[in-house]
C-alpha cells in the first residue's frame, strides 16, 4: 500500500523508488490519481490530453532557462533594466511563457544586499523559469527558518553574506514569485553569454548560494 | 449645441475609477499589517499580523481576495497587492542577524492601514 | 490561548518562524505519478475546477497530523478528492470503484 510513499526525511538522498515503482503494484494514492484523473476526463471536465501536454510543460521548465535569463541581464544591460522593471514581460521576451498566471519580481543581488526567496505558507515557487522546486525548499526547516534566522540557513548552505550586507528576505504569499539575479562573479568579464549561463546555479537563483567562478568548473 | 458640448468638456472630470479599482496605499506609505485571524483559509502568515512596514510598491494587476478565492471565487471584484518592507527587527525582538535586514511580503489592501 | 482555540486559528501550514530542524538539503526526482498529480494540479485550475487556492485551503483543511505525514503529492491529490465531493462533481463510491478497478488492473496487467 506504500511502496509509492517517499519520505524524504527518512532517505535524504535516496534513488531506490524508480526500481521501487518498475517492480511493485502501484501503490494507494498513485492509484487515487490514476482514478481522478479517469473519472474527470470520462465525465468530459478534462481532455485526454492535457495532462500529458502539461507534463511536458513541466519537463521542459528546468533552471537553465533561469541561467539563461541571468546570463542575458548580465550581458545586456537594457534587458536587464527590463527584466528588473518586469521580470514576466522581459522572460517572455525570451520565450518562457508564464503558464501558471504568477506575476515575477526579480530581485537583485549587490555588494549591498542579499536576497533570499521563501514561501513559509506552502511552496510558491518561480516555476515556469526554475522548473519545480527542490524537497528542502518545501519542508518545514527551510519554511519556518528562512524568515526569522536567514543568516543561520545560509550558514547551513554553506553560505555567509557579510554584515554589512543588508539580507533581504521575500516570502511568497500571493500573485507574485521571485526569481533573484545573483552578482556577476569577478573575472568572467572574457566569459561568452553561454560560459556565464553555465555558471548559474538554481540555489543562485533562489538565494541560498552565492556563484564562485572558482569552484563552477567552467574553463576561461 | 455647440456651447453645450464646449460647456460639458470643461466640466467633465476624466474617468471616474470604480471603488477599488485604484490603489489606496502608494510607494513609500508607512503601513500596519492587521490582526485579525481569519480561520478556514488565510494568506497572511501569523509571523507579520500587527507589524509596522513601508509600501515598496502596488503590484500590479488587481487580484481577487485569496481567502475567498479558497472557497472558489474565480471573478469579481478585485483589490490591489501590495509589496511591503518590514524590517526583522520590527518582527522578530531577539533579531540576532544585522539590523539592516529585513523582509518583504505581498500583502492584500483589506489586510493594511495607514501608520 | 488554549489548544484547542490554537489549532482553529492557526492553520498547519502557517509555519514561519516557528521552531524548527537544521536544513536537511533533500531532493528526489519526482516519481510519475506525482509528476501526473502535478500536472492534474495545474489543469484543474486552468479550468477553474478546483484553483490553485481551493487546492492550498483543501490541504490546510487535511489538519495537522495529516499535513504533518502525508507526503506533499498524498496531500494534493487527498485534497483534490474532498474537494470534488463538496463539490458534487465526484461521489464517494464511484471514486471508491474507480480505484478497485484501477487497482485490479494493475494487478492482470502488471507493469
Amino acid at each position: 500500500m506504500n511502496q509509492g510513499r517517499h519520505d524524504p526525511h527518512d532517505h535524504p538522498h535516496d534513488d531506490r523508488h524508480s526500481e521501487i515503482s518498475q517492480s511493485a503494484h502501484p501503490g494507494y494514492f498513485d492509484v487515487m490519481e490514476t482514478a481522478v484523473r479517469e473519472l474527470l476526463v470520462e465525465k468530459r471536465l478534462i481532455g485526454p490530453g492535457e495532462i500529458r501536454r502539461q507534463i511536458e510543460v513541466l519537463d521542459s521548465r528546468t533552471p537553465a532557462l533561469g541561467s539563461k535569463v541571468v546570463a542575458r541581464a548580465w550581458v545586456d544591460p537594457g534587458f536587464r533594466a527590463r527584466l528588473l522593471a518586469n521580470g514576466r514581460s522581459a522572460c517572455e521576451e525570451l520565450g518562457i511563457s508564464f503558464y501558471d498566471d504568477t506575476q515575477l519580481i526579480v530581485l537583485e543581488n549587490t555588494d549591498k544586499v542579499h536576497n533570499l526567496i521563501v514561501c513559509t505558507l506552502c511552496s510558491c515557487y518561480p516555476r515556469p523559469v526554475l522548473g519545480l522546486p527542490p524537497d528542502w525548499y518545501k519542508l518545514k526547516p527551510y519554511r519556518a527558518r528562512a524568515v526569522s534566522e536567514p543568516r543561520a540557513v545560509l550558514a547551513e548552505f554553506g553560505t555567509v553574506i557579510p554584515a554589512d550586507v543588508e539580507i533581504l528576505v521575500s516570502d511568497s504569499t500571493a500573485m507574485v514569485r521571485y526569481l533573484v539575479l545573483p552578482k556577476r562573479p569577478e573575472g568572467t568579464r572574457e566569459y561568452t553569454e553561454e560560459q556565464l549561463a553555465g555558471l548559474v546555479t538554481r540555489d543562485a537563483m533562489i538565494g541560498v548560494a552565492v556563484i564562485d567562478v572558482e569552484t563552477s568548473g567552467v574553463p576561461q | 449645441m455647440q456651447n453645450e458640448s464646449r460647456a460639458t468638456a470643461k466640466a467633465t472630470p476624466g474617468p471616474v475609477a470604480a471603488l477599488g479599482e485604484e490603489p489606496v496605499f502608494r510607494a513609500g506609505d508607512a503601513v500596519r499589517i492587521l490582526t485579525r485571524s481569519p480561520i478556514g483559509h488565510y494568506r497572511v502568515p501569523t509571523y507579520v499580523r500587527g507589524k509596522k512596514g513601508r509600501v515598496e510598491a502596488v503590484i500590479q494587476p488587481a487580484g481577487i481576495d485569496n481567502e475567498e478565492e479558497a472557497y472558489g471565487r474565480n471573478a469579481g471584484s478585485k483589490l490591489h497587492y501590495y509589496r511591503i518592507a518590514i524590517p526583522m527587527t520590527e518582527i522578530w525582538s531577539d533579531y540576532s542577524g544585522s539590523p539592516l535586514d529585513a523582509l518583504r511580503i505581498e500583502v492584500f489592501e483589506s489586510w493594511l492601514e495607514r501608520s | 490561548m488554549n489548544d484547542s482555540e490554537h489549532l482553529t486559528r492557526r492553520l498547519p501550514n502557517d509555519i514561519g518562524g516557528l521552531p524548527a530542524e537544521r536544513i536537511q538539503r533533500t531532493e528526489h526526482d519526482l516519481e510519475p505519478w506525482e509528476k501526473r498529480c502535478h500536472a492534474l494540479a495545474d489543469v484543474l485550475d486552468f479550468h477553474k475546477i478546483i484553483n490553485t487556492e481551493e487546492k492550498r485551503r483543501g490541504v490546510e483543511a487535511l489538519g495537522a497530523e495529516m499535513v504533518g505525514k502525508l507526503t506533499y503529492y498524498e496531500r494534493w491529490i487527498t485534497a483534490f478528492a474532498n474537494i470534488l465531493f463538496q463539490k458534487g462533481i465526484l461521489t464517494p463510491r464511484e471514486l471508491a470503484r474507480k480505484m478497485d478497478e484501477v487497482e485490479a488492473r494493475s494487478v492482470s496487467n502488471p507493469p
